[in-house]
C-alpha cells in the first residue's frame, strides 16, 4: 500500500475562502515544476477580482490605477506608476475623489479641537510635555493654560519659575488641541474652565481611534451622570485619544452661586481660577460615588474587551444594564467586577443578542 | 550528528516527509496582546516566535542593546529598534545567550534595516518604533520566522509600509565538498538540514522580486546559489499568500463583529 503524506491542516478559516491564489499547502504532484521564473508579478486589484473579503485591504494591495483618484492617507503610489496602493491594512474610504484607507488600528493622530486627556511626562522651562497617546509628546506652553489670578494675566517669570505648582509630571489634565504642526505633533491647550488638571477619580486607557472598537469622535466627549446606589453625581471624559477620566463631580464655583448669575462669563471667571484649580490634593470622594465609578471603568473595559465603541450613548446604557446586572445577581463586592463572563453578558445584552 | 541527506536521491523526500518545493506549515495570528499596539504570534513548523511593536512613539531614554535601522531619535525619519530574546529553553540545547550575543546582534540588524526598507518611516519624524521578538521555539529558518513576525505585527499596529516583508530559506541537497551536479535546491530549511547542508535566507518586498535580505553564512557552489535564490524567493511569494490571508481573516472577522465599519468599496464609486 503506497504510504500518502497529508500536509497538516492549518486551522480553519472563518470565511469559506476561494481566494485566487495558488495552494501552497497541495500535496499534488502536478506543482512539482515549482519555480516560474520571468514572468511579471501578479497585480491583484481590489476593483475587478471577486475577493470574498470586501472591503478589506493590505498593505501592497493595489486600489485603484486609475489616475482620476487621488491619493490619501494610509496610501502611496509607486513610483513611476499612477496606481493606488494600500499601505495599510484597513478599509477603504472615499471623500469625493480622494481615497484613503482607515487602519484596523493605529495611534490616535491628534486633529485640532480635539478633546484629550493627557499625562505630563516632562516639564521643560516654558511648555510641558504630554503624553496623549499619539506618535509623539503634545506640548502644552505656559502661556496656554489658565493662570491662578485671572484668566488674562500676562504670563510672567515668577510663572516660569514656579513651572512645577501647576503641572508636575505625572499628573493628569483634560485639554484640547489647539494647533498642529506639520510633522504631526500637537499643541495643547486648557484655556477654559473645562479643561485643567483632573483629580477625584480613576483613569483608563482603551484604544483611542483607529477603530478596533474605542473612544470615537462625537458630539459629547464630556458629561455629567447620575451614580446609582445613593452615589452622587460622576464626571465622565471620553477623551478622543482613548484616555478615559472618570472621577467624582465637583461643582464649579458658578454652579454653587446656583442660577442667580447667568453662566459664568469672562468677567467674573477671575475669581473661579483659584488657587484649588492646580491642587493635587483629592477630595473627599464617599465609598459608595467610589464604587460606581469602579462599575463605569468596569463597563468601558468590557465595552472595550467585546470590540464595542465607547461613547455617551453606550456608556449610559452599559452602565445600567451594570447596575441592574449587579441587583439580579447580588454576591458581595463582586458584583462590580465587569470581567470575563460579566462582560460577556454585558456586552451581549448591550447589542441585543 | 551527521544527517543521512542520501535518502533524498531515492524518494526525493526529505527528512521530514516534504519535497523540494513545500513549505512547512505556516500558522499566524495577529493581535495577540491587547495592550500592545501591534502584536502577533507565527509558527514555522517548529519555530515558533511572538512580536510585540511600541509606537511609533517618542523615543525613551536611549539605551544599549537595541540596533537601530534609521538614523538617530531626532530624525526625520522614525527610528526601527528591534530587540529578540531568545527563550533558553527553546533550543534543544539549554544555552544562555546574554544580551550582547553577536548572533543575536546581527539578527537585530537584519530585522530591523528590512523593516526599515519597507515601513514608511518619513511619515513619523523624531519617533521610535519598537519591536520586541521573542523565540519560543527554534527548528531551523529563524531569521525568516523572526522577520515574518515582525512584519505581522507592524500591519497590525498600523504602520504603513511599501508591502509585507516576507521571508523564508532556501538550501541545496549536497554540501559544498561533495561536489555533486546534480544537486536539487530546498525550501524552507528545518534545523536539522540547516545543520548539514547549506543555506540562505531571502526576504523579498511583497510579491515583486525586490530582494530585501539576503543571508548566506555557509559555503555554497556559486553555480547552486541562482537555484536556491529562485527557489527561495518563489518560497517567499507563498508565504506572502499565508501573512495576507491571516490579516485579511483577522479584518473580516472585525468588520463581522461590527467593530471597524464597513468601507466603500471602489465598485461604488461614482
Amino acid at each position: 500500500m503506497p504510504i500518502t503524506i497529508h500536509p497538516p491542516k492549518p486551522p480553519r478559516p472563518l470565511i469559506s475562502d476561494n481566494l485566487p491564489s495558488d495552494d501552497s499547502d497541495s500535496d499534488s504532484d502536478t506543482s512539482i515544476g515549482g519555480v516560474d521564473l520571468g514572468l511579471p508579478p501578479k497585480k491583484r486589484l481590489t476593483q475587478f477580482t471577486s475577493s470574498p473579503y470586501t472591503g478589506i485591504v493590505t498593505p501592497g494591495e493595489i486600489i485603484t490605477p486609475d489616475p482620476q483618484w487621488m491619493r490619501g492617507h494610509g496610501t502611496y503610489i509607486p513610483p513611476q506608476t499612477t496606481d493606488i496602493t494600500s499601505s495599510l491594512a484597513g478599509t477603504i474610504t472615499r471623500t469625493n475623489k480622494l481615497i484613503s484607507v482607515r487602519p484596523l488600528r493605529a495611534r490616535y493622530t491628534p486633529e485640532v479641537g480635539d478633546l484629550v486627556v493627557g499625562r505630563i511626562v516632562e516639564v521643560q522651562a516654558k511648555r510641558w510635555r504630554v503624553d496623549v497617546g499619539s506618535t509623539q509628546l503634545a506640548s502644552l506652553p505656559l502661556s496656554a493654560i489658565n493662570l491662578p489670578g485671572g484668566i488674562l494675566r500676562k504670563r510672567t517669570e515668577t510663572d516660569e519659575l514656579q513651572i512645577r505648582t501647576f503641572f508636575a509630571e505625572g499628573d493628569l489634565l483634560v485639554a484640547e488641541v489647539q494647533q498642529l504642526f506639520q510633522d504631526g505633533g500637537a499643541v495643547l491647550h486648557t484655556r477654559s474652565l473645562k479643561y485643567g488638571k483632573l483629580r477625584n477619580g480613576a483613569f483608563v486607557a482603551v484604544s483611542g481611534m483607529g477603530g478596533g472598537g474605542g473612544v470615537v469622535r462625537s458630539r459629547r466627549q464630556a458629561w455629567t451622570m447620575e451614580g446609582a446606589n445613593g452615589a452622587g453625581q460622576i464626571d465622565v471624559c471620553l477623551g478622543v485619544n482613548g484616555y478615559v477620566w472618570i472621577s467624582k463631580h465637583v461643582e464649579t464655583p458658578a454652579e454653587l452661586e446656583g442660577g442667580g448669575k447667568t453662566a459664568a462669563g469672562i468677567t467674573n471667571m477671575e475669581e473661579n481660577v483659584s488657587a484649588t484649580m492646580y491642587s493635587s490634593q483629592n477630595d473627599k470622594v464617599d465609598t459608595e460615588t467610589m464604587r460606581e465609578i469602579a462599575r463605569l471603568r468596569g463597563v468601558i473595559t468590557a465595552l472595550v474587551e467585546n470590540g464595542l465603541r465607547v461613547d455617551e450613548e453606550m456608556l449610559n446604557r452599559g452602565y445600567h444594564e451594570a447596575v441592574e446586572m449587579a441587583m439580579v445577581d447580588w454576591n458581595g463586592p463582586d458584583d462590580i467586577y465587569l470581567g470575563g463572563e460579566r462582560g460577556e453578558m454585558l456586552a451581549a445584552a448591550l447589542t441585543g443578542k | 550528528m551527521p544527517l543521512d541527506t542520501s535518502t533524498y536521491s531515492l524518494a526525493l523526500l526529505r527528512v521530514d516527509g516534504r519535497r523540494w518545493n513545500e513549505l512547512r506549515r505556516l500558522h499566524a495570528q495577529i493581535r495577540t496582546q491587547a495592550a500592545a499596539d501591534g502584536s502577533s504570534y507565527l509558527e514555522m513548523g517548529h519555530t515558533k516566535v511572538m512580536c510585540v511593536v511600541t509606537g511609533p512613539s517618542e523615543p525613551g531614554p536611549r539605551r544599549g542593546g537595541g540596533i537601530g535601522g534609521g538614523a538617530g531619535g531626532q530624525s526625520k525619519d522614525a527610528e526601527v529598534v528591534v530587540n529578540i530574546v531568545i527563550a533558553g529553553f527553546s533550543s534543544v540545547d539549554r544555552k544562555r545567550r546574554g544580551r550582547g550575543d553577536k548572533r543575536t546582534q546581527e539578527m537585530q540588524s537584519t530585522v530591523a534595516n528590512a523593516l526599515a526598507a519597507s515601513l514608511h518611516t518619513h511619515l513619523f519624524p523624531h519617533s521610535q518604533i519598537n519591536v520586541s521578538l521573542h523565540v519560543l521555539s527554534q527548528d531551523g529558518s529563524l531569521l525568516a520566522a523572526l522577520i515574518n513576525a515582525a512584519t505581522l505585527a507592524c500591519v497590525d499596529a498600523g504602520i504603513p509600509m511599501t508591502d509585507y516583508v516576507a521571508a523564508c530559506t532556501a538550501g541545496s541537497t549536497s554540501t559544498y565538498a561533495a561536489n555533486d551536479e546534480s544537486a536539487d535546491p530546498l525550501l524552507d530549511l528545518n534545523h536539522q538540514e540547516e545543520q548539514e547542508l547549506p543555506s540562505l535566507t531571502v526576504a523579498t518586498l511583497g510579491d515583486s522580486d525586490r530582494v530585501v535580505v539576503l543571508v548566506c553564512e555557509s559555503r555554497v557552489q556559486i553555480s547552486r546559489l541562482e537555484g536556491m535564490l529562485a527557489v527561495g524567493v518563489d518560497g517567499c511569494k507563498q508565504v506572502r499568500e499565508l501573512l495576507d490571508r491571516v490579516v485579511r481573516e483577522k479584518g473580516q472577522r472585525m468588520i463581522l463583529e461590527g467593530t471597524v465599519e464597513k468601507g466603500t468599496g471602489l465598485n461604488d464609486l461614482d
